[in-house]
């Protein structure tokens, strides 16, 4: 040993002879077990002290972390974009075998706000309430995120890979027989591309064979067409070209593809002011938005509208043949109507709705063509629709289940849709797939058909995929990705094309997407090399690509009998009516908290459906409103709660479909995770022999009370607030016939009487803009689109059906509606009420911390965080717009898996904490981008460049949002000359508040034949 | 405790003043009667019962708050359009009861009503026990109670003040004044008696504290003369509060435009009820602790009865207000406020319009039978019911008001949760912890005051009255 070595075994203690010698190796070994021995200087006690002291404070720091986020800059900017700066793309949503064009805000790559594309024939810039809420449903958290097999006892995740190589296997064999035992089903779709793949795919397996279902569908419409014209055709209305308008359980302002146009044109036609007005008759069973925009309405049972139409058709022709005489006020109808409708030869039209028999269509075919309706520049056209030779929905799904039933599906392959919800119930389709040895569902959601499916895939949203779309005019669009998928979804073109390519036995994919969808605009649409592509996108539709309308024969079809057949007659048994929800359509949206606390625009039922009975047909079966009773079709059974409804057809009972679902998600239910279903599911009663309306239904009322989710109770009340509603009614609703308003134009003027008023205070001054808004009451339908697009645009939280209970949705605006007039036939209007930015606030008066204040162009602004919510705003507030939040609803974003759904968040817009007052602004973010723009412009902002959220959707230009300052070449804004307008008022204007937003009153247009001997309808307030 | 025999001094007999304290009371024996309440070694077991259900009432009322703090405003009943509901009826009901307490102290004392001596400790006590009470709600009622302090006016880097236009400023402001006047007035008419308890102390402990609150009380000439002075001072500043305070809560209703609040008749309308809660309370308080604490020859009937007329007098008031309201919804021709009130009395609260009015204005009407002023358990049950009534009011004034306003589509109805009714009750346990501790501790009667109207034959040297 060295010298220096003895030193060391001396002076220290040592542990090991490694150590003793002190090797390389021992070192590095020491190094790596206890890293503060390589400090050969060790550690100082200061030093020490320090790292103790930090490592003290660490430690109770761990608690407070925040959660690490990396952020990165973009290295190079891709060209055109500005972090933070909103830009705007075209896209279409599809829905059935329609669409509606869309732009879509993006702020840095998230999409975060939807309007209809101003371009599209079938939006013109508005939008309906589902494609508003498409948002929520691209950023809901439960939505599948992985693919999932379901065999046997493998069950669980899997990734595409795995499903694909299962599946190329399946389908080799498939190839090999010619795909026979090889079954595709798909939705209603519109999609060329899809089309061409189906084209494909039955090249490439000639014995396959394709279905297609929708539970909501044209299959009345189709066979109507065929019965009259011997081929299936699409009809269409020019409402815009037509004076008078009869509605045979139709809806073309609500419930149709085509509402959103549809709406538009009506409204256009509807100007009191230029003296050019539309009459609009009604005849349905369950009071639709078309039904409440009506003229005149009556009240009838569907199975009894095909007599009405038999009688209505003996008039029109002057056959004289009535059959058995019609009731008094049927008969004063139809005389009214026909005289109405051969006055106006060549400008009215006659519509029907999907659930009326192929029979009564082919009828109203009929009297159209007779009253020489159906032409270019006529009111009514036809096209040609999708997919002509495909069977109807109905009994495509029952041969597909007879197929399985046979034994003859080995494979499935089910795109969209989710049929063993929605199915007939006689098919019971759910048993049936278990049949099948390989069935394969791709969702949007993991429902009740993955659950039942050997293999769930993730499908992406529309927002998320390439496809494309004609909509019910046939205008072409493509569908374009704003985002890539969120969770690693595909769209049916992708599965479609990979099925394809398994079975060509390509290692590569052929294509993409995106590929796919240029090809067929290429090849089938635009016929050219793609020069029209980019155009295209930009645009969000092919120009002139609608469907032209097709001359048609005379129509012929059996004629309709004038009495209604047997056991449909008047005191026969009742009648159940399927009709498509407003809000969650058939079932598909039932998992989005937008659309479930959207009050139905008529019942105000928000978070539930409900067998609606007129009252008269309630006190006589014997159910209360809100108690459950049994209906009963067949052998089947269900309970639901009753909800007694003014303006019902006696005799007959509505029900809306996609309630009760198992399998939606946590918003809509889902049984597995112990969420209950929302609402009670009603297609166990519908099978493929009614889809639409059954009869002969036994319904028992059990008493057993059932409280509905209801925003607007109107109906259960006393008589004393019954009393001081009617009394009052006429000052809030001002209205007149058109007769009246010619004679006395300034009749809303004079509606309310006061004193002269005067303020308590000096006044705010105000000077440059004075921002204000104007609603005309003759306009709106009340379809409740508006109030989706300010949930959306201002990040409205929803709080559920229980806090609703409470009285405490959050809805900055609400549409109000009001019945007068007789229980069975009343009057229906609606009132959509946002903050009315009073220029003498009664807010601002009491707030003690000035939370809430006067901007000086006139807005009521909201200083959230200056808020401490004492409600003593809202308490004076005379119109009950501000909403508080009560409680945390924006709670559920704290769960680490709704990460995704802050991406629905308008970043321009605060999201409100518990224990604030929060309120309409007129989107104030949006007048203050557009004054940003236009100052950086160096320019002065232009009329109609700000729109309000609710603006901008609304399909009817109801609502009109500007400028009362005049521009400086003293040209008056839109929104100014309304509030000149002779129909202008101010709704409590007498409390002297000063509403910046005022109503236009709502004009009518009776038909003075049947409004004279109806004293109840008076048309204008005393 | 020294028998004293009750006599019946609530006869008018104008030939003689009626004594205001009975029996052979002399200046020992009251010191001896109100001390030995605050001295007992430990007080009977019914004083521990008692307070041990008020103190866990009280624990619910701030596990309720607690509750309510962490969770939320939703944990109520408030709803929209009912944006105040319970918490504000609480708060109104607490503030009205305290009004007697201020009104028997300050405004009897100006007016040299000599009888309100032997009550006036004990109703002034009830007056900062209910603001207490009153102080709880409407600052746990906002949404966020952690910055309820920018309701008041002071220096922030934030450069913003109130708003001075919003009653509720105003509230704050008149609450707290009525809260700070009415405790430093119950504490200095204290002085002279804690010194009393100070001096027959046996404990170390009570001598310290007794004495640490007694200012140094040796009972001096110039002493008492600047106590009566400073007491006459207060006073005179304590009387318009009992007008202003409830003057100013009745404007956070008034000045709202909501039918039903919006009217001018409100200030004195609320002062006449709030007195009339307040006197029904210290009788409700009286009847039961005079005769558990042995006190009925210094509370005596007399007062009981002279409080009783106070309550059928402000019980005309009310019901007179009640009256006009209603008339002047009809006669001023505004269709909001006609419905306003046809609605109080027919709609759907109607239940508690007529409770409202069975309870304020029929019941008291009983107290104009001689019998009912002077038998205690009569005048008890119709001081509680007046006490029903009173919540009742302002039940009604707020939650009908609010449910129905101007815009039909929005009306709504009150549901109270759990949370409501424990706040409710726990606010009762609050006031009645707060009193039964005041009761064990501190002198319940005014001893050196009650001394001064002693019959001259027992009493001190005629005093010399300040002017």
């Amino acid at each position: 040993m060295s010298s220096v070595d003895e030193q060391r075994s001396t002076e220290s203690w040592w542990r090991s002879l490694e150590q003793l010698a002190d090797t390389p190796r021992f070192r590095a070994l020491l190094d790596a077990e206890f890293p503060a021995e390589a400090d050969p200087g060790g550690i100082s006690r200061r030093r020490w002290l320090q790292l103790m002291g930090a490592s003290l404070a660490l430690a109770g720091a761990t608690g407070c972390r925040w959660q690490e986020q990396e952020i990165r800059p973009f290295a190079k900017r891709p060209d055109g974009r500005v972090p933070g700066k909103p830009r705007r793309f075209t896209t279409a949503m599809p829905l059935g075998d329609a669409a509606i064009g869309l732009e879509v805000t993006t702020v840095d790559g998230r999409p975060v706000k939807i309007e209809g594309n101003p371009r599209h024939p079938q939006s013109l810039g508005a939008t309906d309430l589902l494609a508003q809420a498409a948002l929520l449903e691209l950023y809901d958290p439960d939505r599948s995120r992985n693919v999932c097999l379901r065999s046997g006892k493998e069950k669980g995740p899997r990734s595409w890979d795995e499903f694909l190589a299962a599946f190329r296997q399946q389908a080799d064999r498939l190839h090999k027989a010619e795909g026979a035992g090889f079954c595709v089903l798909t939705e209603a779709h519109s999609s060329p591309t899809l089309d061409a793949l189906h084209a494909e795919f039955l090249r490439s397996f000639p014995k396959a064979r394709w279905f297609e279902f929708d539970p909501i569908g044209d299959d009345h419409q189709r066979a109507g067409a065929v019965l009259a014209f011997g081929r299936p055709l699409r009809t269409h209305l020019a409402l815009d070209a037509s004076q008078v308008v009869l509605c045979l359980d139709a809806d073309p302002l609500g419930a149709h593809p085509a509402a959103l146009r549809y709406a538009r044109d009506f409204a256009a036609h509807r100007n009191a002011t230029a003296g050019q007005m539309n009459r609009l008759y009604a005849v349905e069973s369950s009071l639709s938005l078309t039904g409440a925009a009506a003229d005149h309405r009556l009240a009838l049972r569907s199975t009894e509208i095909p007599a009405f139409l038999a009688i209505l058709e003996s008039v029109v022709a002057g056959s004289g043949d009535l059959g058995e005489a019609p009731s008094e006020p049927v008969r004063r109808f139809v005389d009214a109507v026909a005289k109405d409708l051969l006055d106006n030869r060549g400008r009215g039209a006659v519509c029907i709705g999907p659930g009326q028999a192929a029979e009564a269509h082919a009828a109203v075919h009929r009297l159209n063509a007779l009253l020489e309706n159906v032409g270019e520049d006529r009111p009514v056209g036809y096209t040609r629709v999708p997919h002509p030779n495909r069977p109807s929905h109905t009994e495509a799904i029952k041969a597909l289940a007879d197929e399985i039933r046979a034994g003859r599906v080995g494979t499935l392959l089910i795109l969209g849709g989710n049929p063993v919800y929605n199915a007939p119930a006689d098919l019971a389709f759910g048993e049936a797939l278990q049949a099948v040895e390989t069935s394969v569902h791709l969702s949007l959601y993991r429902d009740e058909t993955s659950r039942q499916c050997t293999w769930h895939l993730p499908r992406s949203h529309f927002l998320e995929s390439w496809g494309d779309v004609c909509s019910y005019d046939g205008t072409y669009s493509v569908v374009q990705p704003m985002i890539a998928p969120l969770f690693g979804g595909r769209s049916p073109i992708e599965v479609l094309a990979v099925v394809l390519d398994a079975a060509r036995e390509a290692k590569q994919p052929a294509a993409g997407p995106e590929e796919l969808v240029r090809r067929t605009f290429c090849q089938e649409i635009a016929h050219d090399e793609g020069a029209a592509w980019r155009q295209t996108l930009r645009d969000g539709l092919l120009a002139e690509s609608r469907w032209p309308w097709e001359t048609v024969s005379a129509p012929g079809g059996p004629k309709l009998e004038a009495t209604p057949a047997e056991g449909e007659s008047k005191d026969g048994g009742l009648e159940l009516v399927f009709c498509r929800d407003a809000s969650v359509y058939d079932g598909r949206f039932a998992n989005n908290g937008w659309l479930q606390e959207l009050p139905d625009p008529l019942t105000r039922l928000v978070w539930d459906n409900a067998a609606l009975l007129s009252p008269a047909t309630a006190a006589e079966l014997g159910i209360e409103n809100e108690t459950l009773m049994t209906i009963e079709v067949g052998d089947r059974q269900i309970r639901m709660p009753a909800w007694v409804m003014p303006g019902q057809a006696r005799g007959s009972i509505a029900v809306s479909l996609g309630y009760g679902r198992t399998a939606a998600g946590h918003i809509g239910g889902d049984t597995a995770d112990n969420v209950a279903a929302v609402g009670v599911d009603v297609y166990p009663l519908r099978g493929t022999s009614a889809m639409t309306v059954v009869t002969g239904v036994k319904v028992e009322p059990t008493g057993e009370p059932y409280r509905l989710g209801n925003t607007q109770d109107h109906h259960a009340i006393d008589t004393v607030g019954r009393r001081g509603r009617q009394q009052r009614l006429g000052s809030l609703i001002r209205q007149a016939t058109l007769e009246h308003y010619r004679q006395h134009p300034d009749f809303a003027k004079h509606a309310v009487h006061h004193p002269d008023l005067k303020s308590l205070w000096r006044e705010h001054a105000f000077a440059g803009h004075r921002w204000a808004m104007a609603i005309d009451l003759s306009r709106c339908i009340g379809c409740g689109a508006c109030v989706v697009a300010c949930q959306a645009e201002n990040n409205i939280p929803i709080v559920g059906k229980q806090q609703v209970l409470r009285g405490r949705a959050m809805h900055w605006l609400r549409v109000d509606r009001y019945f007068r007039g007789r229980e069975d036939a009343p009057e229906v209007a609606f009132q959509p009420l946002p903050c009315q930015q009073c220029e003498l606030a009664p807010c601002e008066q009491v707030c003690p911390v000035a939370a809430t204040v006067h901007s000086r162009e006139g807005l009521n602004d909201m200083v959230y965080n200056r808020c401490v919510g004492t409600r003593y705003c809202a308490n004076n507030c005379p119109y009950k717009v501000r909403r508080f939040n009560y409680l945390d609803f924006h709670k559920d974003l704290e769960d680490p898996d709704n990460e995704v759904a802050k991406m629905k968040y308008n970043p321009e817009v605060t999201v409100r904490s518990r224990g604030v007052m929060e309120k309409c602004t007129y989107c104030v973010q949006r007048i203050q981008a557009a004054k940003i723009e236009a100052k950086n412009a160096g320019r002065a902002i232009r009329d109609g460049e700000i729109r309000t959220a609710c603006q901008q959707v609304c399909p009817t230009g109801a609502i009109v949002f500007g400028d009362l300052a005049e521009d400086e070449d003293g040209r008056e804004s839109d929104v100014l000359k309304l509030h000149g307008s002779d129909r202008a008022y101010a709704l409590l204007g007498e409390l002297n508040i000063r509403p910046r937003t005022i109503y236009l009153a709502r004009i009518r247009n009776p038909n003075p034949q049947l409004e004279a001997t109806d004293p109840e309808h008076d048309g204008h307030p005393g | 405790m020294t028998a004293i025999p009750v006599d019946d001094n609530t006869v008018q007999d104008p030939t003689r003043r009626a004594p205001l304290v009975l029996g052979d009371a002399d200046l020992a024996s009251v010191t001896q009667t109100v001390c030995e309440i605050a001295e007992r070694p430990r007080p009977p077991t019914s004083w521990y019962v008692a307070f041990a259900v008020s103190v866990a009432l009280t624990g619910g009322l701030f596990a309720a708050v607690g509750y309510l703090i962490v969770t939320g405003i939703g944990v109520l009943g408030n709803n929209s359009p009912v944006y105040w509901g319970w918490p504000i009826v609480n708060f109104v009901f607490w503030i009205g009861i305290g009004h007697a307490g201020t009104l028997i102290s300050a405004i009897l004392f100006l007016f040299r009503q000599r009888w309100r001596t032997s009550i006036n400790r004990f109703a002034e006590a009830m007056t900062l026990f209910a603001v207490a009470c009153a102080g709880v709600f409407p600052a746990v009622h906002v949404g966020r109670i952690w910055l309820v302090y920018w309701l008041a006016p002071y220096p922030n880097q934030m450069d913003l003040w109130p708003n001075f236009r919003s009653p509720l400023l105003w509230d704050v402001v008149a609450i707290s004044t009525y809260g700070t006047v009415s405790a430093l007035f119950w504490y200095l008419g204290m002085i002279p008696d804690l010194a009393t308890l100070r001096d027959r102390a046996t404990s170390r402990w009570r001598q310290l504290l007794y004495g640490l609150f007694a200012l140094g009380w040796r009972g001096s000439a110039t002493q008492w003369h600047r106590f009566e002075w400073a007491y006459l001072l207060l006073a005179a500043l304590a009387t318009p509060l009992v007008l202003s305070v409830h003057s100013v809560v009745s404007f956070d209703f008034a000045v709202a435009q909501v039918p039903g609040w919006h009217t001018t008749i409100f200030p004195p309308y609320f002062v006449a009820g709030a007195i009339f809660s307040g006197c029904a309370m210290v009788v409700t308080l009286a009847v039961p602790a005079r005769a558990y604490f042995g006190l009925k020859s210094l509370i005596t009937m007399r007062h009981l009865d002279n409080m009783n007329k106070l309550i059928l007098g402000t019980s005309l008031l009310v019901g007179y207000a009640y009256g006009v309201e209603v008339f002047m919804a009809w006669y001023g021709g505004n269709m909001y406020e006609a419905f306003a009130f046809a609605n109080r009395a027919l709609g759907p609260y109607a239940w508690a319009y007529w409770l409202m009015v069975t309870c304020n204005v029929i019941v008291p009407q009983l107290f104009w039978i001689r019998k009912c002023r002077t038998t205690p358990w009569i005048m008890f049950l119709i001081a509680v019911l007046v006490n029903v009534g009173m919540w009742m009011e302002r039940f009604v004034i707020i939650v009908s008001s609010l449910g129905r306003d101007f815009l039909p589509s929005s009306w709504g109805m009150f549901k109270p949760t759990a949370v409501d009714v424990m706040m409710l009750v726990g606010s009762f346990g609050l006031f009645f912890t707060l009193f039964l501790l005041f009761c064990r501790y501190l002198p319940m009667v005014a001893m050196a005051e009650v001394k001064a109207v002693l019959p001259p034959d027992r009493g001190p040297a005629p005093a010399v009255e300040v002017d």
